[in-house]
């Protein structure tokens, strides 16, 4: 006869570290105060935040240092050869665009869905958006040759009486790009509002105090204010959402309009979102999880969420996977020679080494998000988000490169490296968008404070039986902090 | 402006209050609250926003700009190629769609800002700082002759201070 299992303890299996759900829960954090306390206590600066606000600074001086060279010397400085006239500043481009994606599907698709693990973090994904398409729209003026006439790629009267051609791809681009940049900006604002109001009330210093209250617009948390910023704020994410699947699909179509082979396939607008925001779910781990441990905000981004954007993560992984799989396939289905000989050349040929860098970091990496505990293990978390970033960039390298110079005829296949004009300006890109994040992350709460109170339960005076209610459930905040 | 002003710890005291005042017929509130509560908009049962109307109305527009540009543009310089429209509306769809999505959202904002009437230069009377923070209050605009009732019965709920304000 076989034994019976002994019975569980009461509620006990429900004790231990959950899995990720759409709700979040909190349990290290008790009240309205604690959260104004500790996260107003992440305003302080530190001599860290101070080291790296310095290289940064140094970086930018660096990137524009060199772009003032480029503009005095030519173009011809960066690594351009013909027929590859699209190099690292495009790669570059499209790499920051790609990141700023996931900010805006976690702060304004998951919101739609109400995903409850975006609330702590899609505040500093908002940020990363907004300093991310800051980043990406300065490198197709570093790329044209005299880029103090980048606004004639904007419509406007003027006395020559010429206008932009509306068929191209790159003014899409230009209205696309513009728009993104606008709304994530207007978006971000209007969220931080609530926040601006609450440093405003806590700040002694005087002249602190005056740009607050100008910032926070004199909110006052009324209902008539609350009524109408939820609307709002619901209205500007439905806004979001589809901006976000159609920014990088314009940017795909700057490739997909073109006859080069690798390129001109429908396949590009789906492939890039999901590369996208693959890309930014990478960054937003790379920021995240740091941020967490040296601001000791284990508490608020828990385990569980970081849980969550990795399955995210995995998922967006296997959609890009897939695409890479499907143009091998659509270009052995299509008979095409040239566009056979370029998949060929890609993989096993002369850009071997860049495509097996973005499979193996793209797609092969990824792969351990499979297991829950890798998923919690903030470690490597942060180790794949490095990989991730790196896969990412080489994914444009790839596509840009690799095609530009293995096109139709053979005389013309080439090569292309890369000069230190490039990796300087590169690296100085880095620099420009550390330079942000760092100066957002002192002045503003990195994790949405009215947000979090909201997922908190308000004091009451008579509070309800919750004893059958599976949140009010003890749980051990430990749990929920993860190894870091 | 004349008026009560009643702080509040408790959410749950805070609805009693204002379920409390609306039977006694005080009908001008204004709640503060740290973090927007359904419970509050429901016992207030205030009207949709009008916010809506602006995301529309903005949205039309940007896309009828966002159309219209181009194909101004288009008929302005044509690029004549045998066969195909002067103003093809495919390609054009993307310039209206962007343009729907960026006049639509600032007009949202907008509306946002206009029915919320922000941004004000001062902040009304009553207003205090421990409302963004976690308590929770009620403004009631009351007379001299009735703002004593209004007073009794925010204390009666459990008010942890009341102030007269004008």
């Amino acid at each position: 006869m076989a034994t019976m299992a002994p019975p569980r303890p009461d509620k006990e299996h429900l004790r231990g570290p959950n899995v990720a759900t759409a709700s979040n829960r909190l349990p290290g954090v008790k009240d309205y105060a604690q959260v104004d306390r500790e996260i107003l206590r992440t305003l302080q600066p530190t001599l860290v935040w101070f080291v790296l606000l310095g290289v940064s600074v140094l970086l930018v001086v660096l990137g524009g240092a060199t772009w003032a060279y480029q503009i005095y010397e030519g173009t011809g400085v960066a690594g351009y050869r013909g027929p590859v006239f699209w190099g690292v500043y495009i790669i570059t481009f499209v790499f920051w665009i790609g990141i700023g994606h996931a900010g805006t599907l976690i702060s304004a698709i998951l919101y739609l869905f109400r995903a409850g693990f975006r609330t702590t973090i899609y505040r500093v994904a908002e940020a990363m958006t907004v300093f991310a398409v800051m980043t990406a729209g300065i490198f197709p003026i570093l790329h044209l040759g005299r880029p103090w006439k980048f606004f004639w790629l904007i419509p406007y009267p003027n006395w020559r009486l010429l206008w932009p051609n509306p068929k191209s791809p790159l003014e899409w681009d230009v209205f696309a790009i513009l728009t993104y940049l606008t709304v994530s900006a207007t978006f971000f604002y209007i969220g931080l509002i609530p926040d601006i109001a609450v440093l405003r009330d806590r700040e002694t210093n005087p002249v602190r105090k005056r740009i607050f209250a100008a910032l926070a617009l004199g909110w006052r948390n009324s209902d008539t204010e609350w009524r109408h910023f939820t609307r709002a704020y619901l209205f500007l994410a439905a806004f979001a959402t589809p901006l976000v699947l159609s920014v990088h699909s314009v940017v795909s179509f700057d490739f997909a309009m073109a006859l080069t082979p690798g390129w001109h396939t429908t396949i590009f607008p789906p492939y890039f979102v999901a590369g996208a925001i693959f890309s930014g779910i990478g960054m937003v781990f790379t920021i995240v999880i740091p941020l967490r441990k040296f601001l000791k905000l284990q508490h608020y981004v828990t385990i569980n969420d970081l849980d969550a954007a990795a399955k995210l993560c995995l998922f967006t992984s296997t959609v890009v996977g897939l695409a890479y799989l499907t143009e091998f396939y659509v270009a052995w289905l299509s008979g095409n020679k040239f566009e056979q000989e370029f998949f060929w050349n890609r993989v096993f040929g002369q850009w071997a080494w860049a495509a097996w860098i973005m499979l193996i970091c793209n797609v092969v990496l990824p792969l351990s998000l499979w297991s829950q505990k890798m998923r919690r293990n903030t470690t490597w978390l942060f180790i794949l988000s490095i990989f991730i970033n790196i896969g990412m960039w080489f994914e444009r390298f790839v596509i840009i490169v690799a095609s530009l110079s293995h096109e139709f005829e053979p005389w013309k296949w080439s090569s292309y490296r890369p000069t230190w004009v490039d990796d300087a300006i590169l690296i100085g890109s880095f620099g420009w968008f550390f330079m942000w994040f760092l100066l957002f992350m002192r002045q503003f709460p990195v994790i949405a404070i009215s947000e979090v109170k909201e997922i908190l339960q308000p004091r009451m005076r008579h509070p309800h039986d919750s004893s059958h209610d599976l949140d009010a459930l003890t749980i051990d905040p430990t749990l929920t902090m993860g190894d870091d | 402006m004349q008026g009560v002003i009643g702080a509040f710890a408790e959410l749950d005291s805070t609805v009693h209050a204002i379920e409390e005042l609306r039977k006694q017929n005080f009908n001008d509130l204004s709640v503060f609250s740290p973090t927007p509560r359904h419970e509050l908009e429901e016992v207030l049962a205030a009207k949709n926003s009008n916010v809506r109307r602006f995301a529309l109305i903005g949205g039309l527009l940007g896309v009828s700009f966002g159309y219209w540009i181009p194909i101004w543009m288009s008929d302005y310089w044509p690029l004549v190629v045998g066969g195909k429209p002067i103003a093809s509306w495919v390609p054009y769809t993307i310039i209206g769609f962007e343009l729907m999505v960026l006049i639509g959202s600032l007009s949202t904002a907008f509306g946002m800002f206009a029915l919320a009437r922000l941004p004000r230069l001062t902040l009304t009377v009553g207003y205090d700082p421990r409302f963004s923070h976690g308590d929770f209050g009620i403004w009631v605009a009351a007379g001299p002759d009735r703002a004593p009732q209004a007073a009794e019965l925010l204390r009666t709920h459990g008010a942890l201070e009341v102030r007269n304000e004008r």
